[in-house]
């Protein structure tokens, strides 16, 4: 986009500049690796308790390959954040948009949102727990919940900030409902939503590993994974789903919201590319 | 137009609770899985008399939750500053911790209990530690972004005057800091709340808000579960209204280092 500024300072191909950045990205963990397997071969504390990381790394290899573990944990997981979030998408954006544009609804229920905000969406699981049942459908829920108030709350405030006269010009001539929504109010209010989604998919993705910790009836899930590996005391099990979890939840983050920021409001030259 | 802004929330609360009750005493919903308005206040009135002369239940449990949240979360505070200073200060330390900060932050504290359990054993000790981690990651990078904002004329002008290395972090980075620390401080200790209450579902002995809502889940006393979670909202606007705006009143807005 700004060509000019970028002009002088970089010489060599945009691809080295990224190696450069994923080195300087992966060395720090790198440094702290190998001094953890150091004090852990010197013997400082002991294998059990702190598994080197040669030994989680070899372990996350033994659930991958095989019967492949690991991947059957993380589909599932997948598969019910995607459900989860879908909704809360789904619903977050509709809600968000119709609190918006109504003030009679948002007066009413904005100070009820503000409160049911304060609440950790993982303190509504032993609700769902009782009113939904142990299994899949109260994980769904919380990774629902999770993503619900922040794409809501965040589509209220993206759609206050709508030019009025935008939204009158556009209903004057003859645009309502979808057609308004699609057309004025999502493209208008698409920084802040996308920070609502952005939001969003952590807590989603945080509530899900809760969710499945807490429901005794999942079997499966890279939380469930974890919660397992306590009854073996198998550390190297959980450090194993820390770093999936963790890197997950970067990579959605990265990734999917990377995209979604590229194919809206970088396209639509609403912010300036970094 | 402000009586305007109270009358239709509570209003509409009212109606919400009212239809609640009605519902469940004419058997649309099931009131044992759903308890009505009425038999969750009788709950918690019963769960803080039925002990009376020695102690309030309720009460014990609110207190072990606060107490393990403000241990933790100043635990994180003091550890989230000082790195944030670390990282603020040296170039070379903020490379090193940000991509690490950047992939544990989004690991939840309820996941990493497990660990912290065979670690440390059920109890005080392990919740406070996941409580304190939590709090420590956004102080320190909020901490951290601070720092690194201090206007680069006015470290100068201060290192022309003959401020030394040590006198200006805490004559010019702290103070331009000080909003960031802040925000910081406040995200870090909402974190920590929700962590403590979300690690005290696995990992409390006995007592705690988390513990009591987990404990009362288990035995379908949804009465509790609801009370539970009204406690918590009521907790959660006390600390942030009362508390968390005198702490930024007192403090930085007073010395002017962000506008109200």
């Amino acid at each position: 986009m700004n060509g000019q500024t970028q002009a002088p300072s970089t010489k060599h191909a945009p691809w080295k500049d990224r190696l450069i950045h994923a080195g300087q990205f992966v060395l720090p963990f790198l440094v702290i690796a190998a001094v953890w397997e150091l004090i852990v071969r010197v013997g400082w504390v002991s294998a059990t308790a702190l598994p080197p990381p040669s030994a989680i790394l070899q372990r996350a290899w033994e659930l991958c390959t095989g019967e492949g573990l690991l991947w059957h944990h993380l589909g599932q997981s997948m598969v019910r954040l995607s459900i989860g979030y879908a909704l809360a998408m789904g619903a977050g954006l509709v809600f968000g948009t119709i609190l918006a544009m109504n003030r009679v609804l948002r007066e009413m229920f904005s100070p009820v949102l503000s409160l049911l905000i304060s609440v950790p969406t993982i303190a509504w699981v032993p609700v769902f727990l009782i009113t939904l049942g142990l299994g899949d459908r109260t994980v769904i829920a919380a990774v629902f919940l999770g993503g619900f108030f922040a794409i809501a709350y965040n589509t209220i405030r993206g759609i206050e900030m709508v030019d009025v006269n935008r939204i009158r010009a556009a209903q004057t001539m003859g645009a309502r409902g979808i057609r308004l929504f699609s057309a004025v109010l999502l493209p208008g209010s698409s920084v802040s939503v996308l920070t609502g989604l952005r939001l969003g998919i952590g807590y989603s993705w945080r509530a899900l590993v809760g969710g499945e910790m807490l429901s005794a009836m999942v079997r499966w899930g890279i939380g469930k994974m974890i919660y397992q590996a306590r009854f073996w005391n198998d550390v190297t099990v959980m450090f194993v789903g820390l770093m999936v979890i963790g890197l997950t939840g970067f990579l959605l983050d990265r990734l999917l919201i990377r995209w979604l920021e590229r194919a809206t409001i970088e396209r639509w030259g609403m912010v300036t590319e970094r | 137009m402000r009586a305007r802004r109270f009358v239709l929330p509570i209003l509409f609360v009212a109606s919400f609770l009212g239809l609640w009750e009605l519902a469940a005493h004419l058997g649309w919903i099931n009131a044992s899985l759903f308890a009505p308005p009425s038999s969750i206040a009788r709950d918690l009135v019963r769960l803080h008399t039925r002990k009376l002369p020695e102690r309030s239940l309720l009460l014990t449990h609110i207190g072990a939750s606060l107490q393990r949240v403000f241990l933790a979360a100043s635990l994180g505070t003091v550890a989230g500053v000082m790195m944030g200073i670390l990282m603020g200060a040296s170039r070379l330390v903020y490379r090193f911790f940000d991509p690490i900060i950047t992939l544990l932050m989004p690991i939840p504290g309820i996941a990493q209990a497990p660990l912290f359990i065979i670690w440390l054993g059920f109890g005080d000790p392990t919740i406070v530690t996941v409580g304190a981690i939590a709090a420590f990651f956004p102080i320190a990078f909020n901490t951290a972004a601070g720092v690194r904002s201090a206007d680069p004329q006015i470290v100068r002008a201060a290192h022309i005057m003959g401020v030394s290395r040590a006198g200006s972090l805490v004559r010019v980075y702290l103070p331009a800091a000080g909003g960031h620390i802040m925000a910081g401080v406040k995200l870090g200790w909402a974190r920590c709340w929700r962590t403590v209450i979300a690690v005290e579902f696995v990992a409390a002995a006995s007592w705690g808000l988390g513990y009591m809502i987990w404990d009362a889940s288990e035995y379908i006393r949804s009465g509790i579960v609801y009370g539970g979670i009204l406690m918590m909202m009521l907790i959660y606007f006390v600390l942030e209204r009362v508390l968390f705006d005198g702490i930024e009143r007192l403090t930085v807005r007073r010395w002017g280092m962000i506008r109200s």
